[in-house]
């Protein structure tokens, strides 16, 4: 099986996606326009990197919620509208203080729920906190990986609501590591692009 | 004739162009939706920094007879894809200090003009939105402002040999950078009307 990857074509897509940093992590790339010429079952996981305008998708959420129905996975990171296009995805928006770190010795707020889960063996706190832009309300039995400043989700994994598995995040790495801007979003996806080929590509 | 802006970004109105769209003087088309009738139906082109780059690529000869009539393009952000011979791709800066992101105005540009050019420097304190890097300035192009100790140009304005304008802006669109809403509206305005050629003949 392998990783498929949308590929919506901004500049920080294509830092993040194509060059070699992190290129070998997808086994394929794919325009938003051309995901009915692929076949999603036959990829473990479809990767939908934040900043995806919500209605270059929108026509296609009847095919994620098959795959999703078959017992795909897909990866949903931040600021694309994910629940316009994925199934029971509440989510509410939170000001982005953008300048918290420029306080001396500040704290995002952000904490690890879940120390025990195979994420965190490759991430630490301080790999998740750049900016906030919101969090969730997972439905029962979803797990909880990280949460806000007030214990609110802004990373969980839903194994509930269809009978395949969904990463949701609100945070936003492929933006600011694409961007050059940021970091902790590069120490993000140094840890979770690894933790998604080992654990979701092999399972 | 009006002004194409593509509107990349899903879920953010473009607020300050909002007036001129509604006086006709700027048409914004969601990407999606993106055809070569509003190219051949536009004087001129602004792109954001969240442009469809490799989308934009399947629209190129449209781009370049826009050029060809005397269009002319504001692109901001990071150019990731050559779409017209002649440019590069965005140089970033290595991991970059508060020193290198000082912003020096290098000539006189209509959009620029009387604009203090470190008012642009930081959002509430945070310095690095406008500019973290450069894309690579065509040889006959004119720097606008230079950005760090280096002065790269993270501004440049090209006169196409071939006809048309390109203002690069590797950065955050720059009508957003600062603090100063009524700056970010001048900018805009200011860019728009450049754009339409009533400003720098």
């Amino acid at each position: 099986m392998s990783i498929l990857a949308v590929h919506p074509g901004a500049s920080y897509h294509i830092e993040s996606l194509e060059a070699p940093r992190y290129a070998g992590c997808f086994d394929r790339l794919v325009r938003p326009e051309d995901l009915p010429q692929v076949v999603l079952e036959d990829f473990s996981v479809v990767l939908i990197p934040c900043r995806t305008p919500a209605d270059r998708m929108l026509e296609h959420a009847g095919r994620l919620r098959a795959y999703l129905d078959a017992g795909g996975t897909v990866i949903a990171t931040g600021e694309s509208d994910s629940g316009i296009f994925l199934p029971a995805i509440n989510f509410t928006p939170q000001p982005t203080n953008f300048w918290w770190w420029l306080t001396p010795g500040a704290d995002l707020g952000v904490r690890i729920a879940a120390p025990e889960h195979a994420l965190f063996r490759r991430l630490e706190a301080r790999d998740l906190a750049w900016h906030l832009h919101g969090w969730f309300d997972p439905p029962p039995g979803a797990e909880v990986l990280a949460v806000n400043e007030s214990g609110n989700p802004i990373l969980y994994i839903d194994e509930v609501s269809t009978a395949g598995r969904m990463v949701v995040t609100s945070l936003d790495p492929f933006y600011h590591h694409g961007s050059y801007f940021m970091p902790a979003a590069t120490r993000f996806l140094d840890g979770f692009l690894p933790w998604m080929r080992e654990e979701l590509d092999a399972a | 004739m009006s002004v194409l802006f593509i509107h990349s970004h899903y879920g953010i109105d473009e607020l300050l162009f909002q007036r001129h769209a509604e006086a006709g003087r700027v048409r914004l088309v969601r990407e999606r939706n993106l055809d070569a009738s509003h190219f051949a139906a536009a004087s001129g082109l602004i792109t954001t920094q969240h442009l469809d780059q490799v989308g934009l690529m399947q629209h190129a000869g449209s781009l370049r007879a826009l050029l060809a009539r005397g269009g002319r393009w504001i692109f901001n952000g990071h150019m990731a894809r050559v779409l017209i011979p002649g440019l590069s791709v965005y140089v970033a800066m290595s991991n970059p200090r508060r020193a290198d992101f000082a912003l020096t105005r290098l000539a006189d540009h209509p959009i620029f003009d009387g604009i203090d050019q470190q008012k642009l420097e930081e959002d509430m304190g945070v310095a690095g939105f406008y500019g973290r890097g450069h894309n690579p300035m065509p040889s006959d192009a004119t720097a606008i402002n230079g950005v760090g100790p280096r002065r790269l140009p993270v501004d440049w304005d090209w006169a196409l040999p071939g006809g048309g304008r390109i203002l690069s802006h590797a950065g955050n669109d720059f009508w957003h950078s600062g603090d100063d809403d009524a700056l970010k509206q001048v900018l805009a305005d200011r860019a728009l009307a450049w754009v339409a050629g009533e400003l720098g003949r």
